[in-house]
């Protein structure tokens, strides 16, 4: 069973402390909402990119496809048509690179780096050619290298943990308040299987990437058993979540803080819990599919999205850290200070890193959460 | 000139292509990808070994009979109350309506101008806690605070397929009920049936063709409903349909979700079936 190996756990950890310790300790003006594209810094486009075809096809998670998010890119190729197909769930756009989506860059997070590799779905990344890749924090760079060589670009990263309604629940301090009765009809937990295992393994103390057939069956018991209490499963952060959580149909749930922030900026009485078990942290990272016919327009895609411009619209508009070091080190923004935690030197420490998922428990995690759904 | 000979192949020949390609073809896939061994999402041009497993694993998982179980009984019901909801519907526009049937048949389909998910979603706004009806209730002061299961539970999902498809339904009975004689009444009358009478012993045994077909095309599709499930239903209300949606898309188990579907086609052809043989048998008997 493969597991996150070693030297990546503290490399993550060590990452997110030099963003999160850059922006405690720096002052700066944060990247602007409106911030124009990167003028001067956007590369103009190689002569490999010149001879493709002039489109891209990105295979995306629903919210992603703003333009706000890859601005840079928008500015130096107004020409090039940029869509998008969309995936809700890590296992979701597996499936969807693995059943031949015609994608040219697709868009995962920590876990599932593996299965790419192994299935030959994508390509090695030449970072050479990433003019803003010496902005990316050397930790990050690793999460997306298998065997020593880079297939990812690391791009968006943040925390999952409760968000809750202040005026209808008590201080939440475990994960368990997602099986709280009392909360039952306002409680939402993402649709994933994975991210239920994960809950209940930090709920029970169990190591995740090991756990035993009789505790996978308490894991779907005790899921089946919480069913009832929730109003909704989410499938989309600001399509479903945010809104119930904003209008109080939803008192508490799964969330990451991106609408955690949403909500506090609207004056919403929200509060994101630091769970004794610990937060869950992700780093969302981009691969160029094998078959892609456009790999260096793609190429040059994901290093403008490493620009400050995009990466700066990610973390003032949507919330989202971004794997830039400059962006990240810019934030003075209450708000951002709050969501991200970056007043809180101890937030680290107990973060839970998701590890690498294996097929054996890709396959038992998501068959699991299917029986939830069903009972 | 074309002969019949070489009329029919002209005339045939594009439908048939459109549903080898477009539905046989494709059916056939699921068919295959559900004997296939192992999950995962399915590269079409992958070798695979035949199994019988994932249907063993659909059959022997009690969570997706009874679920199968519930949205069949779901279907049956929404089928039916569309059904009877329409038939109104049809006859006003076939015996009262007179010559502004168009007009009205016009308002009818209006609703098919708005695509199908903003019809949902406004169903969502007026199911919700601060939607059209909790707001209606409050005021009225029937209830003191919104109705919080309203919305995402089985009957939010029920309310809405009935209304989306009301207009879907009416047009079939409506087609029916125009094919009706009008002799027929005329005679019924002359013979001294009153209005009632003439209703019941003419008018709806002449209709119920088209209130059968609308029967089926409404319960057919419903069975494996599951975007209005996903958008109304909540955590409640989820159908068979999201779970197969769940294998091909969450969960990435394409094999699996096959299966489901093959199980969920042949359920679903067996009961028409054997609708359609009771019908018969009650239509011989009478």
């Amino acid at each position: 069973m493969r597991t996150l190996s070693s030297p990546r756990m503290p490399a993550v950890l060590v990452s997110l402390c030099v963003l999160l310790a850059a922006c405690g300790t720096q002052q700066g003006t944060p990247p602007g909402a409106s911030a124009p594209a990167s003028d001067g810094d956007s590369p103009a486009p190689t002569a490999g990119a010149a001879a493709e075809p002039d489109e891209l096809l990105v295979l995306e998670w629903s919210g992603y496809e703003e333009e706000d998010f890859w601005t840079d890119f928008a500015s130096a190729h107004p020409d090039t048509e940029v869509s998008f197909e969309f995936g809700d769930t890590d296992a979701n756009i597996l499936a969807l690179m693995q059943g031949g989506s015609q994608a040219d860059i697709f868009h995962f997070y920590t876990g599932w780096q593996q299965f790419y590799v192994d299935g030959s779905l994508v390509q090695e990344i030449d970072t050479s050619k990433l003019e803003n890749w010496d902005k990316v924090p050397a930790e990050y760079q690793e999460l997306g290298q298998i065997d020593g060589k880079q297939y990812f670009v690391p791009w968006d990263w943040g925390f999952t943990s409760i968000l809750y309604n202040t005026d209808e629940v008590d201080e939440v301090t475990s994960w368990d308040a997602l099986f709280n009765e009392e909360y039952a009809g306002h409680i939402s937990m993402w649709n994933d299987g994975p991210g239920a295992v994960a809950v209940s393994s930090y709920i029970n103390g169990w190591d995740e990437t090991n756990l035993t057939d009789d505790q996978l069956a308490q894991i779907e018991d005790d899921w089946i058993k919480q069913k009832p209490l929730n109003s909704f499963y989410w499938t989309g952060e600001y399509v479903d979540l945010c809104p119930a959580v904003q209008d109080g149909t939803v008192w508490v749930a799964y969330a990451w803080q991106g609408c955690y922030a949403t909500a506090l900026a609207a004056g919403d009485p929200v509060a994101y819990a630091n769970p004794e078990e610990g937060r869950n942290s992700w780093v969302g990272l981009y691969g160029i599919s094998a078959e892609s016919d456009s790999p260096e327009l793609a190429l040059e895609f994901l290093d403008m999205k490493l620009a400050e411009a995009s990466c700066g619209n990610a973390v003032t508009l949507f919330y989202y850290g971004c794997a830039n070091g400059d962006v990240m080190a810019a934030i003075d923004d209450p708000i951002l200070i709050e969501a991200f935690g970056i007043n809180d030197p101890s937030i680290l420490e107990s973060t839970n890193f998701t590890p690498l998922v294996t097929e054996e428990q890709r396959e038992a995690w998501t068959g699991l959460w299917e029986r939830v759904q069903a009972e | 000139m074309l002969g019949r000979r070489g009329t029919l192949p002209l005339l045939a020949g594009p439908p048939l292509l459109w549903l080898a390609f477009l539905f046989v073809a494709p059916l056939v896939m699921i068919a295959a990808f559900s004997l296939r061994e192992g999950s995962g999402a399915v590269g079409a041009s992958e070798a695979w070994a035949p199994s019988t497993e994932h249907y063993q694993d659909v059959l022997g998982t009690p969570a997706f009979m009874r679920l199968l179980g519930v949205s069949v009984l779901m279907a049956l019901g929404i089928a039916g109350l569309a059904t009877v909801l329409a038939y109104p519907v049809a006859y006003f526009l076939t015996f009262r309506a007179e010559s502004r049937a168009p007009f009205y048949l016009t308002l009818l389909l209006i609703p098919f101008a708005v695509s199908y998910l903003l019809r949902v979603m406004a169903w969502k706004l007026m199911l919700g806690p601060e939607g059209g009806i909790n707001s209606l209730l409050t005021t009225l002061g029937v209830t003191d605070e919104p109705i919080q299961l309203l919305l995402y539970s089985r009957p939010a999902v029920i309310i809405t397929l009935v209304y989306v498809w009301i207009p879907f339904a009416a047009l079939p009975i409506y087609a029916a009920m125009q094919r009706i004689d009008r002799h027929h009444l005329e005679a019924a009358a002359d013979l001294g049936a009153g209005p009632w009478a003439r209703f019941w012993r003419v008018t709806v045994p002449l209709s119920l063709p088209g209130a059968l077909a609308t029967f089926f095309m409404v319960f057919i599709p419903t069975v494996g409903e599951y975007v209005t499930p996903a958008l109304v239903g909540g955590a409640d209300g989820i159908m068979y349909g999201n779970i197969i949606l769940g294998f091909f898309t969450r969960s990435a188990n394409w094999p699996l979700g096959s299966a489901m579907a093959m199980i969920m086609l042949v359920l679903t052809l067996v009961l028409v079936a054997v609708g359609l043989r009771l019908i018969n048998v009650r239509r011989a008997s009478t």
